[in-house]
């Protein structure tokens, strides 16, 4: 048989069916869905609310995310270590936890301890303590996590977007500072619980192989007695409304890389556009077949991936393009971005890409409907956002329906690349120049998001070559550490030589300039027998100097200063 | 009151094609999906001294293309029918995987078999891949805090090169590696009857017996490698050793020991023994450590379980101005008590628990089943033991386990890396 050079011909296709969930309200106003199926012995459920971190008082940023951390952490009836026994005894999984929008309490386990599992997941709603010695340890670890979370460059692009597009709306705080932290109380959790906690805000999903009637019998044993509680209301958010692009740099000296995003007010997740939006999206940048990826890793090599993404909340969403790229071509990247985000509003897109991004998206359906966790998340989601009730029924239908006309059109009325908001974690200085086309508007800040003068990243170009010259004694920040550093420096025109001594030896500094009041240079050193290049970036006013330096060693820049001597 | 369940066998039918492709189906119709599996014998354990890294970066190789496949191409193909996919490297094999809506199980075959016959070794692709394995090394090992300390632990238990070395390898070793070795490499290890093929999840088996004869049967066979020796003394190689970590923010600690090939008995005993001492939220060390002193950031522990002398671990991050031999004592006086009074009923319990829990789970998905047949396969010469590893597990005595953790565990034997932050100690 002759070898096939081309992709065979799909088989015909196999039909692929979710039946209907069971759905049942309780005298509390409790929402009970079930989706009996009897494959493997196995049993999921999802307790979830209908509010969550943006609920959060006030006065009490980060307080659902301890309660629903502490709810596992001791209850009326056992310590924190004896549930964490009684689960892992049934060989069972059982936790609490929040987002923007949802609480949710979700336990899995064998469904020959259904009933233990549910006693379990009673206990630690309806009875948590919130012992002091736990929220002592969770408040301390949480204050260390969120240090940890600042030298994270995603986590400081998130929070500028998320502030510039949601504004005064709680969407626009993703994380509680360690003030916050430190303050919660007891009485907060208890209070919190006790209103959060309602019944006719919830609703209860069991998937996998169960006896509706008899766990029903089990609900009214456990839920009967559960009293209504107040709705808590839900406004239309009143969101800033852009008028034209903004850049928002967060400054780490000496970055490798710029993180960046592109972002837009999108769509809350019931908004009638959903599938062509689906459609358009991976078309644009959902995958790594999609055309920011192909443009920027594959056709030019600025990064390990670019993509764009839609997130979808309760009531509102936005959209974003996204990429880490090396610091020199950042500009260059946004100039491609806006090429894309252009092209898919300006251009019909060719039936083939369609396809295949329609191909891509009804195929990988039944991936996710495989495991019972998979199952159990779609049935959530639309219990969740309140989809249709043949929604997972009629996914696949709805993402074939989406013509090319559809996706232009949605790409025209929610991407809006003349007024997005532009987020870049990276090297102000460095980063500033390339970009400062995009936007007349623009701020800094630091990684503390403490505001930042902009014109001390603005450089006039013909600013005179500063003379730096001399012996320089400076401070390196290393970890917090401060480490002596003694720079000397020999300059002829804009081209610079010296030395570097540190603690760990000297160093030889070749290939240095100067400009301005910048200058680069790289210096050798030697480390236990390895030979180290560093790379280091400053700027001189008078007889300060300031900058940072980059070793392959160490991921983030280290920064120091000091002056002549 | 322990409950029993019995869990209806997994469908395993295996054959040979006349070019000595060993080949597994697993057939289970609850869902249009169907995953493949492909299980190359040869992993960095294979690897010349002069060479270390080479099968990872031959891994990458597979995905430039082969004579009816573009660069990239296998990917594309895949993402356009909704597919989801990848390739991975250890000590003891490399393996090859995508799952699929069930009807496109042709094109899976089709980009297997095109790349198993013809793969495109060129210069440029070799040049490619090599940046980019180095870019991959510096992401996931010189960049990260406690980013190595896998690969020297390695090296401190193990003493055969085979075992002890790391499968990312050595960039000079890289640097010298010319298209004539990836092709020599090609010709010996991937090798039909050098490889398995697993197809689990929805499909029809004689149409799939059809698709496979058709994809591989042509497929050349080659003579196969020379038999590998992976013996080991009993005792670790190496017992203490202080590595100063430019990026760890916190002292750490990691402790490993020497113990018996997979799926002996010992090996189970020991598996056990390791979720008792540092597996959730209820383990022994968890407790004593995380919760009780309150004295570590985190606390993990695996096995590391191969074809010849295996390896568990134990690490911790304490906290800041704790004492690390302290928490080290604390390890070590569990693990004594393990070996002095076994394991309690209540803990035996719990893994008999978590044993049926992890055997139901594994079925749901198709490629887990397909990757778990796929080394019993390779391994053992027997996928049908996917339906036997439970039992197997199941009759381990808390008195076995109690003898194994004071023969393995409960002694000197062992290896200790402290892991320093450079510049601050």
């Amino acid at each position: 048989m002759p070898i096939q050079t081309t992709a065979p011909a799909p088989l015909s296709p196999v039909p692929f069916q979710i039946p209907a969930a069971f759905e049942t309200t309780l005298p509390n106003g409790l929402r009970v869905v079930i989706f009996d199926e009897d494959r493997l012995p196995l049993v999921s459920y999802r307790l979830a609310f209908f509010s969550g971190d943006a609920h959060d008082p006030k006065e009490h940023n980060g307080l659902t995310a301890a309660m629903v951390s502490m709810m596992t952490e001791g209850t009326e009836d056992y310590s924190s270590r004896e549930l964490a026994e009684k689960i892992e005894r049934l060989g069972a999984g059982l936790n609490v936890s929040a987002s923007d929008d949802f609480t949710i309490v979700s336990a899995s386990t064998l469904s020959m301890y259904s009933a233990d599992i549910l006693d379990l997941i009673a206990e630690v709603v309806f009875r948590p303590t919130f012992p002091e010695q736990e929220l002592d340890l969770y408040r301390r670890n949480t204050v260390e996590n969120l240090k940890y979370q600042r030298s994270q460059p995603n986590f400081l692009a998130n929070e500028q977007t998320s502030r510039l597009l949601y504004g005064s709306h709680p969407y626009a705080t993703i994380a509680p500072k360690a003030a916050d932290v430190e303050k919660l109380e007891r009485e907060d959790l208890v209070s919190l619980h006790r209103s959060r906690l309602i019944p006719n805000n919830a609703v209860l999903v069991v998937v996998g192989n169960v006896d509706r009637d008899e766990l029903l019998q089990k609900f009214e044993g456990h839920f009967a007695d559960w009293p209504r509680g107040e709705l808590p209301s839900v406004d239309e958010p009143n969101l800033p409304e852009r008028s034209a692009r903004t850049i928002t740099i967060v400054d780490r000296p000496g970055s490798a890389q710029s993180n960046i995003v592109l972002a837009n007010l999108g769509v809350k997740r019931t908004h009638p556009d959903y599938f062509p939006l689906l459609v358009m999206n991976q078309v644009l940048g959902a995958g790594a077949s999609s055309r920011v990826f192909m443009n920027l890793r594959e056709e030019k090599g600025y990064t390990y991936g670019a993509y764009t993404r839609m997130d979808m909340k309760r009531l509102a969403g936005d959209i974003e393009a996204t990429a880490e790229v090396r610091t020199s071509v950042t500009g260059d990247s946004l100039k491609e971005f806006f090429y894309e985000l252009n092209r898919i509003r300006d251009e019909r897109a060719p039936n083939e890409e369609l396809n295949d991004a329609k191909n891509y998206l009804t195929g990988v359906f039944p991936l996710r409907a495989e495991t019972q966790e998979g199952m159990t998340g779609l049935i959530l989601n639309q219990q969740l956002y309140g989809l249709p009730g043949d929604y997972l029924q009629s996914y696949r239908d709805n993402v074939a329906a989406v013509t090319a006309d559809d996706v232009q059109r949605v790409a025209c009325a929610h991407l809006h690349p003349e007024s997005l908001a532009i987020v870049i974690v990276g090297d102000a200085g460095d980063v500033l120049p390339q970009i400062r086309e995009y936007a007349s508007d623009v701020e800094i800040f630091d990684t503390e998001a403490q505001p930042k003068d902009v014109s001390d990243y603005e450089l006039s170009t013909d600013d005179a070559d500063a003379n730096i010259s001399g012996t320089w004694q400076l401070s390196l920040d290393f970890q917090g550490q401060p480490v002596a550093v003694t720079l000397t420096v020999v300059q002829d025109g804009t081209s610079i030589t010296g030395t570097l001594v540190t603690m760990l030896g000297e160093g030889e500094i070749k290939a240095g300039s100067v400009s301005g009041i910048k200058f680069s240079a790289t210096a050798v050193t030697d480390l236990q027998g390895q030979t180290l290049e560093l790379s280091i970036n400053g700027k001189v006013t008078g007889d300060s100097m300031s900058g940072s330096i980059t070793a392959p060693i160490v991921p983030d820049p280290l920064t120091f200063s000091g002056s002549r001597s | 009151m322990s409950e029993t369940l019995k869990l209806p066998p997994l469908e395993v039918a295996e054959y040979t094609l006349d070019n000595g492709l060993r080949v597994v189906l697993n057939r289970d119709m609850a869902v249009p999906v169907v995953s493949i599996a492909v299980y190359y014998d040869v992993g960095s354990r294979n690897e010349r001294e002069d060479r270390t890294g080479f099968a990872h970066l031959f891994e990458h190789m597979m995905f430039q293309g082969s004579d009816n496949i573009p660069k990239a191409g296998h990917f594309q193909h895949i993402m356009k029918a909704g597919g989801t996919m990848n390739g991975t490297t250890s000590s003891e094999r490399t393996n090859y995987y995508e799952t699929l809506p069930a009807n496109q199980l042709p094109l899976g075959l089709w980009l297997e078999s095109d790349r198993m016959r013809s793969l495109a070794v060129t210069q440029e692709n070799l040049d490619n891949q090599r940046e980019a394995v180095k870019e991959e090394k510096r992401l996931r090992y010189d960049n990260q805090p406690y980013g190595q300390i896998f690969d020297l632990i390695n090296e401190m238990v193990y003493k055969n090169f085979a075992n002890a070395h790391s499968t990312i390898g050595s960039m000079d070793h890289l640097d010298a590696a010319s298209v004539e070795d990836v092709q020599e490499f090609f010709r010996v290890f991937y090798a039909p009857n050098n490889a398995v093929l697993v197809i689990s999840g929805a499909f029809d088996p004689d149409e799939a017996k059809g698709l496979v004869e058709t994809y591989f049967g042509d497929v050349p066979s080659q003579p196969l490698p020379t038999p590998l020796d992976v013996s080991e003394p009993t005792e670790v190689a190496n017992n203490y050793r202080e590595w100063e970590d430019k990026l760890a923010p916190f002292p750490a600690f990691l402790l490993g020991w020497k113990i018996p090939q997979r799926r002996t008995p010992e090996s189970h005993a020991l598996y056990l023994a390791g979720k008792l001492l540092y597996d959730g939220d209820s383990s022994r060390l968890y407790q004593k450590l995380v919760k009780g002193e309150e004295s570590v950031i985190q606390l993990f522990g695996f096995t590391d379980e191969r074809r010849g002398p295996s390896s568990i671990f134990v690490g911790a991050i304490p906290k800041p101005e704790k004492d690390l031999s302290k928490i080290r004592e604390t390890i070590m006086h569990e693990i004594h008590d393990l070996a002095t009074h076994g394991p309690t009923p209540d803990e035996m319990q719990k893994l008999h628990n978590q044993l049926y829990n992890d055997s139901v789970r594994m079925r749901q998905s198709s490629m887990s089943r397909a990757q778990q047949i796929a080394e019993f396969a390779l391994y053992d010469g027997d996928p049908a033991l996917i339906n036997k590893e439970l039992e197997e597990l199941l009759a381990i005595t808390p008195d076995s386990i109690r003898k194994t953790v004071a023969e393995y565990l409960d002694t000197e034997n062992r290896a200790l890396l402290d892991i320093v932050p450079a510049g601050k100690g």
